[in-house]
């Protein structure tokens, strides 16, 4: 049986110790985007540098559109995979302009000809003027363009971006991950960014892939790991979060909150796990709490809050004009349905 | 472009160089040329083309000359063994020569060619022949050094009053031959102690021309050189021996020494009938003339022939009666080694 | 019931990104035709090291202990030592500091300056102490010593720091000044720790020239290892004194390879990706402006100007004398260029094996075999000349006496030469660069020749052109291994030398600096080609 896009199966990477990758299977359609999303060292570079071909794997299989990448004695060298790779620093050669870098992977005949530089350039959004520049002539955000559009050049059915927005500033990096997302549509490659953002990767993406210490927590689309994450950590990793301790009964669960809606019934102890943006302010009938701080973030405000008689330390993303003051007493309400997990010690997520 | 005018310039400079071997391939010079005697020469470079010249003018036979020094071209010889290519070994001091004929590598030494040379100029081992002689001799400043206290014998430096006062070459093999002559004739303690006096008196300096330099820039009184080191300077420029004056030690003091050139025919040699002319022609009277009028201002070694009427008389020298074959030169590196000289 | 029971769990988890870089999982299989060549290389390098061992033992262990302990070894061990730790940190202070006035400062014509400055390379150290000796006869013993060598080594330094300095980012420095540090305290803690490599790597050349030096130091009647064992070998009718004091210098050669390795530290140069690293700001010299000058004018007089006057006033007398032959001399310096050409690919080629496995599959074993290929640079040329001859006449007797042979014997010896200028270029082609090559689609061979290679050449120049300045100069193994016939620039130099003729002499000298003095320009794309 073969599919479209990547499959990859019980892939395992490491030499000695623990492994850097465990059994790792994950699927992409043809012209899907995945992000995979994991603390820094849980693997997610890894796996990318192994559909690269540029590690050998213990055990697991990777094919590509139906073809055998790696796997058992296979591994496919890195030039013959036909998977594009844009890293974190661009990797420009030095020695050669935006032009060279550009036609660097083609046929010698089509660099003479060097059609291609003028579209591809506008392709990922630069100006085609730049084709003359050297690569310590360009900004940060130029570079990685250059890099995606050299990536590009071949048209790859698989395009690999190992958190290639990271090093640029706020605004730069919407402008290039909207450059390169565009890019990447319009050639139709099947994309697979890594990426430690949970944004990039919720914003970026069709299906996001969890990855810590090496396993697969969760794969799924935007919505699902961030509001019905499989575990407490996915969900802290993925935004702020309050893990409260709660009895269910059914539909509901009481907590410090009060009594709140579960989104799937459960029963007994649990966990309850409340995004600051669920809560709302300002609801008399809900616990009254003490304001502690307001962080005012423009177009909303992270306000920071205490129960009284409790430790609790509780979030609320309010908009920014409602924001209360420091100081205020204030009713706290959570009118949307909540997720809860079964009461079970929380692992810190080593980092 | 930059990258371009430097491969250019890499490009080019390997063809000159390409050029340059090719240039000297043509002239027959760059390989060993297997037709030609190979003359391995530790000789001053103008007298051994003399040589060769004169003999390939004589017989026709042509010779191709390696040089090197006394040391490293003796030990080249044994590490080559019997495959060397050498076919003749000619050099400046004897110790270079017993080092090749305790390796049992020199063919033995044809009559007529040691009749050449005086009897008491010739091995008893009759495996090499002298080539020619150069004298051990003390160079001073007369001005830092009056004739009048001019050292006795060779014996006195070790004196204290000596002290920093003298220099010598005593990394060379020419100073070994002076110590292994006055081993020969003074015997082990005395020698041992002029060799202590030697390392607290003298200065140790590089050549006998840094000597010879030395003595004449005021530096030092005195130093122990080889004869024909000043006479060449005397002949020339004068530059390095202008202030200076001989003193010959005589009396069969070891500060009389004559120090012998050797030359033999490898016991491998591919041309031996070749090699033994080129060793006859060479202490012939021809070819002892050819020293001669050379200037390089060594002793002509050969019956009947004069030197350079510059030199005084070889025989007028009183040298030590030193047979130069029987030399122990291990025992002389020994001493040296122990008392901290080399 | 108390409500901290009610609320079990802290109600947010943070998560920081470490700073601390992530090691990258690599493919470690190890090409197994890099790993043969640079088994191979360092195999030729250490057989006539072999040899030397070989020779040193022969006398047996009792006459070894005899010669090995006496008063005359620790006198020898102590001037060998003395030197080296003179002039290694005289060597260290002339570079580092020439380096910075050139690179880092207002200094008016640094372009000229960094030219001159690296003209010592193209001197020959016996002639510039000959210079020396003839001009001043108090230019001897231990100070002597130290100080032409000095200025003839300090170069070894110059050079990479120059570079170096030239590629340092002005962030790092503007970083170490707002975190509190002045302009001195930056240079320190910042400037100083990421110049270690190109010290350590330059001092270890000079150690090693130290270590290997005769000319200059029998001139200046310092005896040291290396002038006892040329006395050992003049004197002696068996190998054995000689090599064992050879087998002595291999060991303090060892001694300084380990000291090096964490003296170099891990500083990385090449720097990848979003903005170029930023032009240094060039600190004001202004009333030191001429001071500085001055201190440059004298060090580069001192080097090169005085050893070329007296080359110069010889070469005159030559020529008004009638003494120069045109013939020979145009034969000498064709086998001179032919013999370098060939010398400094085969060198350069040679290391890059070594470099290459290092650079890319670090493992101890490529440690090993990167280090290996010093030891023989620290011995005379005439030791691993006389020991390949012994295995060039049992092993190999065709190249024996060929210019292949000789070729060997110069790679042997300059290898470092070459190595520690791979190595500082590899730094410049980075694994991202040629794994980004692999992914578009290029293979390992093209990879090497359309990224490596044009990255790394300026650094292969300076490797081929510190061998060729060698073997122009080289004398002894010349002597031992040269086609019989072969006259080069140092051979006839010495033959008149030795002839008490310098003004005979003269031209061949003339011809030496002459041939190398535009081979140190190349010299300058190292630093220049710097980003």
């Amino acid at each position: 049986m073969t599919s479209r896009g990547i499959v990859i199966s019980d892939l395992t990477v490491g030499y000695d110790g623990p492994p850097v990758l465990d059994q790792v299977s994950l699927q992409v359609s043809s012209g899907g985007t995945v992000a995979v999303l994991g603390p820094s060292g849980s693997g997610k570079t890894t796996l990318l540098r192994a559909l690269a071909g540029f590690v050998r794997p213990a055990q697991g299989r990777i094919e590509v559109d139906g073809k055998v990448l790696t796997g058992g004695p296979v591994l496919v060298a890195p030039e013959r995979r036909g998977i594009g790779y844009v890293r974190q620093d661009g990797a420009l050669f030095p020695h050669l302009d935006v032009t060279g870098n550009i036609l660097f992977g083609l046929p010698r005949a089509e660099r003479r000809r060097a059609t291609q530089v003028g579209p591809l350039l506008e392709l990922v959004g630069l100006s085609p003027s730049l084709a003359r520049r050297r690569p310590d002539q360009l900004s940060g955000g130029q570079q990685q363009r250059v890099a995606l559009a050299r990536a590009l050049a071949r048209e790859p059915a698989v395009v690999l971006l190992d958190e290639p927005f990271s090093s640029l500033d706020t605004a730069l990096r919407a402008a290039t991950r909207e450059a390169t997302l565009t890019a990447l549509t319009q050639r139709g490659a099947t994309t697979v960014l890594v990426t430690h953002d949970q944004a990039e990767a919720l914003s970026f993406a069709d299906r996001i892939a969890v990855i810590f210490d090496g396993r697969i927590a969760q794969i799924g689309s935007p919505a699902e790991v961030y509001d019905a994450p499989a575990t407490p950590e996915v969900g802290s990793f993925l935004g702020d979060t309050m893990l409260l301790a709660g009895q269910a009964a059914g539909g509901i669960v009481d907590c410090v909150l009060g009594t709140l809606e579960l989104a799937e019934p459960a029963t007994g102890k649990v966990l309850v796990m409340v995004r600051p943006e669920q809560v709302v302010l300002g609801d008399p009938s809900g616990p009254t709490a003490h304001v502690v701080s307001v962080a005012y973030q423009g177009p909303d405000a992270m306000v920071r809050l205490n129960l009284p008689n409790t430790a609790a330390r509780l979030m609320a993303r309010v908009p920014g004009r409602r924001a209360p003051q420091p100081g205020d007493e204030v009713g706290l309400a959570v009118p949307d349905p909540v997720r809860s997990f079964p009461d079970s010690p929380i692992l810190p997520i080593s980092g | 472009m930059r990258r371009r005018t430097f491969l250019t310039g890499l490009g080019a400079l390997g063809t000159m160089g390409l050029v340059g071997c090719g240039s000297s391939k043509s002239d027959g010079e760059y390989v060993a040329d297997p037709g030609s005697l190979q003359v391995y020469s530790a000789q001053h470079e103008n007298l051994t083309k003399a040589w060769v010249e004169a003999f390939t003018a004589a017989t026709g036979i042509k010779v191709q000359i390696r040089k090197g020094n006394d040391a490293s071209m003796g030990h080249q010889i044994v590490a080559e063994g019997s495959a060397s290519p050498a076919d003749v070994f000619l050099t400046e001091n004897s110790p270079a020569m017993t080092l090749v004929e305790r390796n049992k590598l020199l063919a033995p030494l044809e009559e007529e060619t040691r009749r050449q040379v005086p009897a008491n100029l010739t091995p008893s081992s009759k495996a090499w022949t002298a080539i020619a002689a150069r004298s051990t001799v003390l160079v001073y400043n007369p001005s830092k050094l009056p004739k009048a206290d001019l050292p006795k014998s060779l014996m006195d430096l070790a004196a204290p009053e000596w002290k920093d006062r003298w220099g010598c070459a005593p990394g060379g093999a020419d100073f070994q031959a002076i110590v292994a002559g006055m081993l020969a004739g003074q015997g082990e303690q005395k020698t041992k102690d002029w060799l202590g006096g030697l390392k607290t008196n003298a200065r140790a300096l590089q050549n006998n021309i840094a000597t010879m330099k030395s003595v004449n820039a005021g530096e030092l009184p005195c130093g122990v050189i080889y004869h024909y080191y000043w006479y060449r300077d005397q002949a020339g420029t004068k530059e390095g021996s202008g202030n200076t004056a001989l003193h010959y030690f005589r009396n069969q003091d070891p500060g009389a020494f004559v120090s012998l050139s050797g030359g033999a025919v490898l016991a491998g040699s591919k041309k031996p009938a070749e090699a033994r002319k080129f060793l006859a022609y060479v202490t012939s009277k021809a070819g002892q003339q050819v020293l001669v009028d050379s200037q390089s201002m060594e002793y002509a070694v050969g019956t009947g022939v004069t030197s350079t009427p510059a030199l005084p008389p070889l025989n007028t020298l009183q040298a030590p009666p030193v047979d130069p074959f029987t030399l122990n030169s291990d025992k002389v590196t020994t001493l040296m080694t122990d008392a901290g000289i080399l | 019931m108390p409500a901290s029971s009610d609320l079990r769990v802290d109600a947010v988890i943070r998560y920081d990104e470490p700073t601390a870089a992530v090691p990258v999982v690599r493919s470690t299989r190890t090409p197994w035709y890099v790993m043969l060549a640079a088994i191979l290389l360092a195999a030729l390098v250490v057989a006539p090291v072999l040899v030397v061992f070989g020779q040193a033992t022969s006398a047996g262990s009792a006459e070894a202990s005899r010669l090995l302990f006496r008063p005359r070894t620790a006198e020898l061990l102590r001037n060998t030592l003395l030197l080296v730790a003179l002039t290694v940190p005289v060597t260290v202070l002339l570079g580092c500091g020439a380096a910075w006035l050139v690179e880092r400062t207002t200094l008016p014509g640094p372009g000229i300056w960094r030219t001159l400055l690296l003209t010592p390379l193209a001197i020959p150290a016996f002639v510039s102490s000959y210079a020396w000796t003839s001009m001043l006869p108090s230019v001897q013993g231990l100070g002597g010593a130290v100080f032409v060598t000095a200025l003839a080594y300090y170069p070894f330094v110059f050079l990479p720091v120059a570079a170096l300095l030239r590629a340092l980012d002005q962030g790092h420095l503007d970083a170490a000044r707002s975190l509190g540090l002045t302009g001195l305290g930056a240079m320190l803690r910042v400037v100083v720790p990421l110049q270690r490599p190109a010290v350590a790597g330059g001092a270890l050349l000079v150690a090693l020239h130290l270590l290997a030096e005769f000319g200059v130091l029998q001139m200046m009647q310092y005896p040291t290892f290396t002038t006892a064992i040329l006395q050992q070998f003049a004197v002696g009718f068996s190998n054995a004194a000689g090599s064992l004091l050879a087998a002595v210098l291999v060991v303090l050669c060892l001694g300084f390879l380990v000291v090096e390795v964490p003296l170099r530290g891990h500083a990385r140069i090449a720097r990848l990706g979003p903005g170029s690293g930023q032009r240094p700001v060039a600190h004001r010299l202004g009333a030191w402006t001429v001071p500085a000058l001055a201190a440059l004018a004298a060090l580069v007089g001192l080097a090169v100007m005085v050893p070329a006057a007296i080359v110069v006033r010889w070469l005159a007398r030559a020529i008004s004398s009638g003494a120069v032959e045109a013939g020979p001399l145009l034969a000498a310096t064709g086998s001179s260029i032919g013999l370098s050409v060939l010398a400094g690919l085969a060198a350069t080629l040679a290391a890059l094996p070594g470099a290459w496995l290092l650079h890319r599959y670090p493992s101890r074993l490529a440690a090993v075999l990167e280090r290996v290929t010093y030891v023989a640079s620290a011995l005379p040329g005439v030791v691993i000349g006389l020991a390949l001859v012994t295995l060039a006449v049992q092993w190999a007797r065709p190249v024996y006496q060929t210019a292949a042979l000789a070729v060997t014997a110069y790679t042997v010896l300059f290898l470092p030469r070459a190595m520690v200028a791979w190595r500082s270029g590899l730094a410049a082609a980075p694994t991202e660069l040629i794994e980004a090559s692999r992914s578009l689609g290029v293979s390992g061979l093209g990879t090497f020749a359309r990224v490596v290679l044009p990255l790394v050449l300026p650094s292969a120049l300076t490797g081929f052109v510190l061998v060729f300045l060698a073997t122009v100069t080289e004398l002894t193994a010349t002597l031992l291994l040269a086609p019989t016939g072969t006259e080069t620039l140092a051979t006839a130099f010495w033959s008149a030398s030795d002839e008490l003729d310098y003004v005979a002499s003269a031209p061949y000298a003339a011809a030496m600096i002459a041939l190398s003095a535009p081979l140190t320009l190349l010299l300058r794309r190292q630093i220049l080609d710097q980003r």
